[in-house]
């Protein structure tokens, strides 16, 4: 009689607890992917130039995150979280690639470079004159071609340093490769970006 | 704005100016955002939470398929004891009995002949054995 009780207390406090474990969990998780998800959709959209297609990848990687790392710890967090969403780029233009090599033959090739429209997909800016609204539009238009154009692994370091802020550790993690490749990456996006856009660019 | 350099030279300070005037202008980008966007982003988070709840509830029904599983072997093993009616089967009439036939060699001949038993069971015999 007295182990039954005993066992249907123990049961019955660790329940509790548990639910509030998940509802804590859930509520940190919220919280990271708000902080996170607007940076991450422009990150996305400067890969792949298409916003309906990065708000797909975006909410892929938060899904994908929460199902398959919302256990582990904080900190790793963000930098998983920029892999999932790496390699979700990466896999959209090996498919843009293949769609486009099917078009070719069908004599319709299309580049998401041509549908995108810059002023169009513009974001909407509020408290500037005119003038300084244009140009900063314009000084946003030509970072984000010169970024478009760096090579993919160039592209991906600077983004994840200069956007996102991750330090060479969690940039590695999220891109997969080694805390040095990182620093060679990000170097040459910086360098090859200063010579396109020049020092004063703004 | 000052036309590009040629060749960039090599300066970390010149490098991280460079950065930080790329993160001011990216960060506001992200802060212009349209509403629409906004929403459609709010809503793919809860989609994304809405997971953890559903793989918990997965998690909890997975939890109780090894007591299902025992419970239903016990259930199974009782009705087959107790067989058809809820009368309690001697333990040897399901196994040694079974057995026993299964393993007697008799009983394979009589399954031989079975066709033979079934019309032997239906005709008449008179007290010499002879068809009535």
């Amino acid at each position: 009689m007295n182990t039954c009780a005993g066992v249907f207390a123990v049961s019955c406090t660790r329940e509790p607890s548990t639910r509030a474990e998940t509802l804590q969990r859930e509520r940190q998780l919220n919280q990271f992917l708000a902080e996170v998800e607007r940076r991450a959709l422009r990150i996305a959209e400067i890969g792949i130039r298409d916003r309906d297609e990065a708000l797909d990848l975006v909410q892929d990687a938060m899904i994908k995150l929460v199902r398959n790392y919302g256990s582990r710890s904080q900190q790793e967090w963000a930098p998983l979280f920029y892999r999932i969403l790496q390699n979700g780029v990466r896999d959209w233009h090996r498919r843009q690639k293949v769609r486009n090599r099917v078009m070719v033959w069908f004599g319709r090739a299309s580049s998401a470079d041509e549908e995108y429209d810059v002023i169009a997909q513009a974001p909407d800016p509020e408290g500037r004159t005119p003038d300084e609204e244009l140009q900063t539009e314009e000084a946003m238009q030509r970072l984000e071609l010169a970024v478009h154009a760096l090579p993919t692994r160039q592209r991906e370091a600077f983004m994840l340093r200069s956007f996102e802020g991750l330090d060479v550790a969690g940039t590695a993690v999220a891109m997969g490769c080694s805390e040095g490749s990182v620093k060679t990456h990000y170097s040459r996006a910086v360098h090859t970006l200063r010579e396109k856009l020049g020092d004063h660019w703004q | 704005m000052n036309e590009p350099t040629d060749k960039a030279t090599n300066d970390p300070r010149k490098d991280a100016q460079f950065a930080d005037e790329a993160k001011q202008l990216f960060d506001d980008s992200v802060d212009s955002l349209d509403a629409a966007t906004l929403s459609r982003l709010n809503q793919g988070r809860h989609r994304a939470l809405a997971e953890l709840s559903s793989t918990r509830t997965r998690g909890q029904w997975l939890g109780w398929i090894p007591a299902a599983g025992v419970a239903v072997a016990v259930l199974v093993t009782v009705m087959i004891m107790r067989g058809p009616n809820g009368v309690d089967i001697p333990i040897e009439s399901v196994t040694t009995t079974d057995f026993e036939i299964l393993l007697d060699e008799d009983s394979l001949e009589m399954l031989e002949d079975l066709e033979f038993y079934s019309w032997l069971e239906s005709v008449d015999l008179d007290a010499n054995g002879n068809v009535g």
